[in-house]
């Protein structure tokens, strides 16, 4: 296959453009498309300062190498969950961050759960018994609100994640196959500040994990390959491998279900809802961090749990 | 004038006279027919091309090259999942 743009060797076919890229063509096109987007769907401006949140993994990693190369004011925050189970997850993907960090002189921010908090998450999940067997919802709990809490606390503008088409598509599909309504509604790869919540915002939202493993291995950024050992046969990993089928058949089917939802919903499809769905926030006593409870935050709370 | 070639082996089988390549993924390794693409070698071992990255050599190459006889492709599988 023949690079489109330099008629090169290709080490990349994209059908869904149509396209084929070698090395270099690719590693101008990934950034300078993200660019693109990033002022189409005014994300943040070069002034701004963008926390990306890292995890080690090939999307977080690409994210931060490409927002660098742009020029972006981009520092990393890691979260370091505790998470062993045999192959010592946590402290790999925290050692690959390191060390990306450090090789291109940026500024990374950590948070320990065990130092800061006296607790891993797996003891954590358990201690409250959120999740059945997996910690995943806790998981998410705990990162939500420490990635609010260094943006806050360190006067980031911007909270930028590494979710990708194939991440926004599988979500987008969860959410239809239960008509999850307010979740419809709130999807977006711009969630605007308020009420003490960040902006956050997924500059990857466009590009096929595909592309993005492709991106980390022409760059030769080393990320962590082993899935979180809790993510295994997870309902998101099996709606990816369905989209992948559909894709296979008929290429372009993921950036088209996510991209024409979007302009669905710009174009009104769904309707304002007559109750209010977004809930009213208020200050946490507590942490000070902005939650819809009615007292302190789901996160305080579940902290309370295991320190009683 | 016909040549004959002793394919026996000495355990009395036919010795294989295929052509054939590897294919890794993880820790699973594949022997398919050397002489096809490695799309299709993927769509053999019902593996979705959408899914992985082909490298050879430590170089990405595109699902359309053509296996070589004796040569090594490492995938790399694309779903994070979580």
């Amino acid at each position: 296959m023949k690079c489109k743009k330099c008629g090169g060797k290709a080490v990349i076919n994209m059908p869904q453009h149509n396209m084929g890229l070698c090395k270099d063509d690719f590693l101008q096109w990934l950034p300078e498309q993200m660019q693109k987007h990033i002022k189409k769907q005014k994300m943040f401006t070069p002034e701004e300062k963008i926390l990306v949140a890292v995890s080690g993994g090939k999307d977080s990693l690409a994210l931060w190498d490409m927002l660098n190369i742009l020029g972006y004011q981009a520092d990393g925050l890691y979260i370091a969950l505790g998470i062993d189970e045999g192959i010592s997850y946590s402290s790999e993907s925290q050692r690959l961050t390191e060390k990306f960090a450090n090789a291109r002189g940026l500024n990374l921010h950590v948070v320990n759960m065990t130092a800061d908090y006296g607790i891993d998450l797996p003891t954590l999940a358990k201690e409250t018994r959120r999740g059945r067997d997996k910690p995943c919802s806790s998981c998410g709990l705990v990162k939500r609100h420490e990635m609010n809490r260094i943006a806050r606390d360190f006067g980031y503008d911007v909270l930028a994640t590494g979710h990708n088409l194939d991440d926004e598509a599988a979500t987008l599909f969860s959410n239809t196959l239960q008509w999850n309504g307010d979740y419809l509604i709130r999807q977006h790869p711009v969630l605007a500040e308020r009420d003490g919540l960040a902006r956050k915002v997924k500059p990857l939202f466009r590009f096929y994990e595909k592309e993005m493993a492709a991106y980390t291995l022409l760059r030769g950024i080393e990320y962590i390959y082993d899935e979180c050992p809790f993510a295994e046969g997870s309902t998101s990993t099996q709606y990816k491998e369905l989209l992948n089928q559909l894709e296979h058949e008929h290429p372009g089917t993921k950036i088209h279900f996510f991209t024409k939802f979007l302009s669905a919903k710009k174009k009104g499809l769904f309707a304002e809802p007559t109750t209010k769905i977004v809930p009213e926030l208020h200050i946490c006593p507590k942490c000070g961090q902005p939650t819809s409870a009615h007292e302190i935050c789901t996160f305080c709370r579940m902290m309370d749990r295991v320190n009683q | 004038m016909n040549i004959f070639i002793d394919c026996t082996a000495r355990n009395g089988k036919i010795a294989s006279m295929k052509k054939t390549s590897t294919i890794i993924l993880r820790d699973k390794k594949y022997d398919v027919k050397a002489g096809s693409t490695i799309r299709a070698a993927l769509l053999k071992l019902e593996i979705l091309p959408e899914s992985v990255i082909c490298i050879r050599d430590g170089e990405l190459l595109t699902e359309d090259n053509m296996l070589k006889e004796g040569e090594t492709i490492k995938l790399v599988s694309v779903i994070s999942g979580g």
